[in-house]
């Protein structure tokens, strides 16, 4: 894989840092970064990222917004936050790279049927709906999200998990479990979005 | 241990489904040690680690302070959760809520069009830590009667309970981060033995095993590796997402890896409730694991 770089005797644009510093969760906290590594050599699937957190943070300052936007890091953090605990210079690394990742969605560069993606609008959705996560239909919406094809595949692929956690008690059959004033949480998140996008 | 004390439980969403056998563990033990818990009322989904990227981070927030304004209809009692994403997003976003005026008063402003209000006055606590702290390691020994002699166990705190607040003042700097002690702690207390088990911090995968378990397969599989090569009869578990990550893909662990893995995980209440002398079903949930640890069973009381 080769990595991208800034054309030769490009100056930097520090344009996107700045935009990362006031729009990013965590963002104001990226200019402490000293390029040390400790977060990509922390991190349990760095090896699988397009670029660990490291690298990533230097394309920010580089200002390499289209390479940085469409990475795969920020969906692969599994949120473990070793890397927060470990940066010697307190940045939050985890929540720049969540933030990071609901941007890149939010901009469309999440393209198509994309894991992790589809995955968190499927919780969002069952969170939203019925104000509790329901792990079947979550999980059901997200293979289905994928593909019909896609969606029966893993569905089957899946279904002795399930006979499983049915068998066990840990799935049951019937209504999602609901929150009673799901009107009331609706208002709240409406409001919420409503001020949100005031920013 | 020195008085009773009640707290409002946070139980979560994966207590009514994929994490029962912790939320049923844990209303057993807990006041065995003088831990009453009384359940938030109606509570909501705390977003876990990817509700942000749906709803946006305010609408995120909104759904911590919906249950934190709940909880706090039972007075200024600290809030108490086993779940270490419940944990992490509503202690986190109660700090930040704390600490940041201008998203207090959003999150307020969004609660208000449910009559609602958060003012930040509660304090949310992981259920280890308020064992480590309120209770005292040495206090769950004293309850135990029926300790699990023989049984070894490989104790696997996960990311969440400890990162990143484990070794903050706010989160009751109860334990190191990459090297805690209180799992271990825990289990000898129990009367077990705590193997030697160097992946007791590393992650599991998270959510990304549970959409996408080929991308972290290989971390469940040092993971379960260890414990063999262990000797480890059960690994134990605070977090519900590890217990069921690490539980159920050790058939799909096998298939990939040509490997033969069928060890139990179980939540360290469901090892206390057993040790306390209650019973395996009801209390300790036993039935609930899919990869059954009949040691650990035929130590358990039948009433």
């Amino acid at each position: 894989m080769t990595t991208p770089a800034p054309a030769a005797g490009k100056t930097y644009d520090l344009s996107f840092a700045r935009w990362v510093r006031d729009n990013i969760n965590g963002g104001d906290k990226l200019n402490l970064c000293m390029q040390c590594g400790a977060c990509s050599g922390s991190c349990p699937i760095g090896v699988q990222m397009d670029y660990g957190p490291r690298k990533l943070f230097m394309m920010i300052r580089a200002g390499m917004k289209e390479e940085v936007l469409s990475a795969n890091t920020q969906w692969n953090c599994t949120s473990c936050y070793r890397c927060v605990v470990r940066c010697p210079r307190g940045v939050p690394v985890t929540y720049i790279l969540q933030d990071l990742a609901a941007k890149s969605a939010e901009f469309g560069y999440a393209k198509g049927p994309h894991e992790n993606k589809n995955f968190a609008q499927s919780f969002w959705w069952s969170a939203a709906t019925f104000g509790r996560t329901d792990e079947r239909l979550v999980t059901m919406r997200y293979f289905f999200s994928l593909g019909l094809g896609e969606g029966f595949k893993r569905a089957m692929a899946n279904l002795k998990v399930a006979l499983g956690m049915v068998k066990t008690g840990r799935m049951h059959i019937g209504l999602p479990h609901m929150t009673k004033g799901r009107k009331g949480l609706k208002a709240i998140l409406a409001k919420a979005r409503e001020i949100e996008a005031r920013h | 241990m020195t008085e009773k004390k009640t707290m409002t439980y946070y139980p979560g969403c994966s207590s009514q489904g994929s994490g029962k056998h912790l939320d049923e563990s844990l209303r057993a033990v807990m006041p065995e040690v003088g831990i009453e818990m009384e359940d938030i009322e109606d509570w909501n989904c705390c977003g876990a680690s990817i509700g942000h990227i749906g709803g946006g981070q305010l609408p995120n927030l909104a759904l911590t302070g919906r249950n934190l304004a709940q909880a706090r209809k039972r007075g200024t009692q600290d809030v108490i959760t086993g779940c270490a994403a419940c944990y992490l997003n509503t202690h986190g976003g109660n700090e930040k809520i704390k600490a940041d005026v201008k998203k207090k008063a959003e999150v307020n402003e969004a609660l208000a069009e449910a009559g609602m209000s958060y003012d930040g006055d509660l304090k949310v606590r992981h259920a280890c830590e308020v064992l480590v702290n309120d209770v005292g390691v040495e206090a769950i020994e004293k309850r135990v009667t029926n300790p699990l002699k023989g049984l070894k166990v490989a104790g696997y705190v996960g990311c969440q309970t400890v990162r990143p607040f484990a070794g903050t003042e706010a989160g009751g700097d109860y334990d190191a981060y990459d090297d805690p002690t209180f799992l271990d702690d825990f289990t000898k207390a129990c009367g077990a033995e705590a193997v030697p088990f160097k992946h007791k911090t590393s992650c599991c995968g998270g959510s990304v095993a549970v959409m996408s378990p080929d991308r972290t397969l290989h971390l469940m599989k040092a993971i379960v590796e260890e414990a063999a090569k262990q000797g480890a009869d059960v690994i134990s578990t605070p977090c519900p997402l590890c217990q069921t990550n690490v539980e159920m893909y050790q058939p799909l662990i096998n298939e990939k890896f040509g490997t033969d893995y069928h060890i139990p995980v179980v939540f360290y209440s469901q090892l206390m409730a057993v040790a306390f002398g209650m019973d395996g079903e009801k209390d300790a949930a036993l039935q609930r694991n899919t990869i059954r640890s009949e040691k650990l069973e035929g130590m358990a009381k039948k009433k």
